[in-house]
């Protein structure tokens, strides 16, 4: 029997993630996080060990509050003027109710596209969550993004994928 | 064709250099397909019967390593009908087979089988049929480098006083070999590929975000700014033949003197690991291990055409337009070293370097805005002035500070030799 209850709550969860990055609301976005945290997405192949392999990003919450810091501090040219993102994020499955640590493990697909400077870009991802419950409701706990781009040449990527 | 000598002034550039189109085809002829050209890292075909695929331009090649433990450079096209014989970025074959009608070749390049032979008649020579080979190969420092040019000036000719510095950058290892084995960041941006180059004077206003985060990190103790000045000790160096770099070691002169070792062992990691490290360097490099670290991490070189090589990242430029550039970023790792020492110099590298890191994604921009700037031409001249004073060096290198446009200046000087030189000189 499914937990529709959960499978909606997650729903809520991963779409309120999906507006805030789509919205650069960097502060919003930032205290749905864990902490700890790892925001990944691999290059190249989608399991790499990251200790051994580059990422495109691999931020544990110390590079994570960074990378957000260094987006609303004035002078991040790559994202002056900001991109336009507007991404779906569809085939939400829960796959583990019950994660350590009580957690929920879900995955997506998301599909985004992003518009700068009068270029359009799309890009599509699957994409793996880990949400710890707390009493104020989910964190995020690991969010794996495995870009399709993964192994090919990008530009600018400095919108919240 | 252009007046090049035109376009190219002692202290300005015109900006067709970066926006012609038939200037583009022309580098490509003239620099690309000709000089010496870095095309890959040993370490990416460490075995008999590896191979990887590389471009020169839009030329693609197979670069493989032969049974003998040879490395030849191949263009990836069948002798027959052109189709390209190998599809992979990397693997391991005896045999490249066309898929087209199975002609096959073996991983030194020779024309092996082919399907049904008896229909070409006598005549028909297996051995000149071979995949085409890139007449001349070197390497430097595990470096593979290739010349289109069947003659010319050897490698080290080539390379100059830069040989030194790819020398320096492998030495982080106690067994002085590094591999590429940790992955590729694969970037390209909408912008002409000299834009890449060693440029000291831009890091205070394009990376303004950077200096924010280390000030955020070091807090009032960070000296905000000050190696990227006119007031700065670092310096840009022009090395000959289009070779230069930045010395960013200025600041920390005074103390790299004999009692230098604590700030040298900051970048180390304070755990077993760091001293398993240090350990091993000193091993292997005696009493000069903190010298050999130092010179490593410092070494911030573009070997002209197009290799970077910066602390510990190994960079390629590839045209492919005069608008629009590729750039393939490789963290290097050391050989024989404690696995955390090279986790860390991934991290470190994410951090500054790759498309969504908080470094190179400003430069990348401020490349397109070159781009689409440079197209405004109503007055078409780039100033290249800075330090334009300073004289060169008896051993013919020119030293400038930091901010002087001393790089520039150098890579326009090999440019206009390479594009007017009916040779290779």
């Amino acid at each position: 029997m499914k937990d529709l209850e959960l499978v909606g709550d997650v729903t809520d969860f991963l779409l309120l993630e999906a507006e805030l990055a789509d919205a650069s609301a960097y502060d919003e976005w930032l205290a749905l996080w864990d902490d700890p945290c790892t925001y990944w997405v691999p290059c190249n192949l989608d399991d790499y060990d990251p200790t051994k392999h580059v990422s495109i990003i691999y931020d544990d919450r110390a590079r994570l509050e960074e990378r957000c810091f260094r987006l609303t501090a004035g002078g991040a040219h790559s994202q002056e003027p900001r991109s336009k993102v507007c991404r779906v994020v569809g085939n939400i499955r829960v796959v583990n109710p019950h994660g350590e640590d009580d957690t929920v493990e879900a995955t997506a697909r998301t599909i985004l596209v992003e518009l700068r400077l009068g270029r359009k870009s799309v890009y599509a991802a699957r994409v793996h969550y880990t949400l710890r419950r707390t009493p104020e409701g989910f964190k995020l706990r690991h969010k794996k993004v495995l870009l399709l781009d993964a192994d090919e040449p990008l530009g600018n990527m400095t919108f919240l994928i | 064709m252009a007046d090049y000598a035109a376009l190219v002034q002692p202290d300005r550039v015109h900006s067709a250099v970066f926006t012609s189109e038939d200037i583009y085809k022309d580098e490509l002829e003239k620099i690309f397909y000709r000089y010496w050209v870095y095309v890959a890292h040993e370490s990416e075909i460490p075995r008999p019967g590896d191979y990887c695929t590389k471009w020169i331009g839009e030329k693609q090649l197979i670069v493989s390593r032969a049974a003998d433990g040879s490395i030849g450079i191949f263009f990836n096209r069948c002798r027959h009908r052109g189709a390209a014989v190998c599809m992979d970025e990397y693997g391991n074959a005896n045999f490249f087979r066309c898929p087209y009608h199975g002609w096959t070749y073996n991983s030194a390049g020779d024309l092996v089988g082919v399907p049904y032979p008896s229909r070409y008649g006598e005549g028909f020579d297996k051995s000149t049929l071979g995949l085409a080979r890139v007449p001349r190969v070197d390497t430097s420092a595990g470096f593979i480098f290739a010349s289109m040019a069947p003659d010319g000036p050897p490698l080290a000719e080539h390379l100059g006083k830069a040989a030194g510095f790819l020398a320096d950058f492998v030495k982080a290892s106690p067994l002085g070999t590094v591999s590429l084995s940790a992955g590729t960041s694969k970037s390209a941006f909408w912008g002409n590929w000299k834009f890449v180059g060693m440029d000291g004077y831009h890091t205070n206003f394009t990376h303004k975000t950077v200096l924010d985060l280390r000030q955020r990190k070091a807090g009032a103790s960070y000296n905000r700014g000050a190696g990227n000045s006119d007031k700065s000790a670092n310096e840009s160096w022009d090395l000959g033949n289009g070779h230069c770099r930045l010395d960013l070691t200025g600041r920390d002169k005074v103390a790299i003197g004999a009692a230098s070792n604590t700030s040298i062992a900051a970048g180390i990691p304070d755990n077993a690991d760091g001293h398993e490290y240090m350990r091993l360097m000193s091993e292997a490099y005696g009493d000069g291990a903190h010298e050999v670290i130092r010179r490593s991490r410092d070494v911030h070189i573009h070997v002209w055409p197009n290799l970077q090589l910066i602390g510990s990242q190994v960079r390629v430029i590839r045209p492919l337009a005069a608008g629009h550039t590729e750039v393939m970023s490789y963290p290097a790792m050391l050989d024989g070293v404690p696995d955390s020492i090279n986790t860390e110099r991934i991290r470190s590298f994410e951090w500054f370097s790759g498309v969504a890191s908080f470094g190179t994604p400003d430069d990348t921009e401020v490349f397109e805005r070159n781009q689409i700037g440079l197209r405004a031409d109503y007055i078409p001249w780039l100033v290249l002035a800075r330090g334009l004073t300073v004289a060169p060096q008896e051993d013919g290198s020119t030293v400038g500070n930091v901010t002087d446009e001393v790089p520039q200046r150098a890579q326009m000087k090999a440019w206009l030799r390479s594009m007017t030189s009916p040779e290779v000189s």
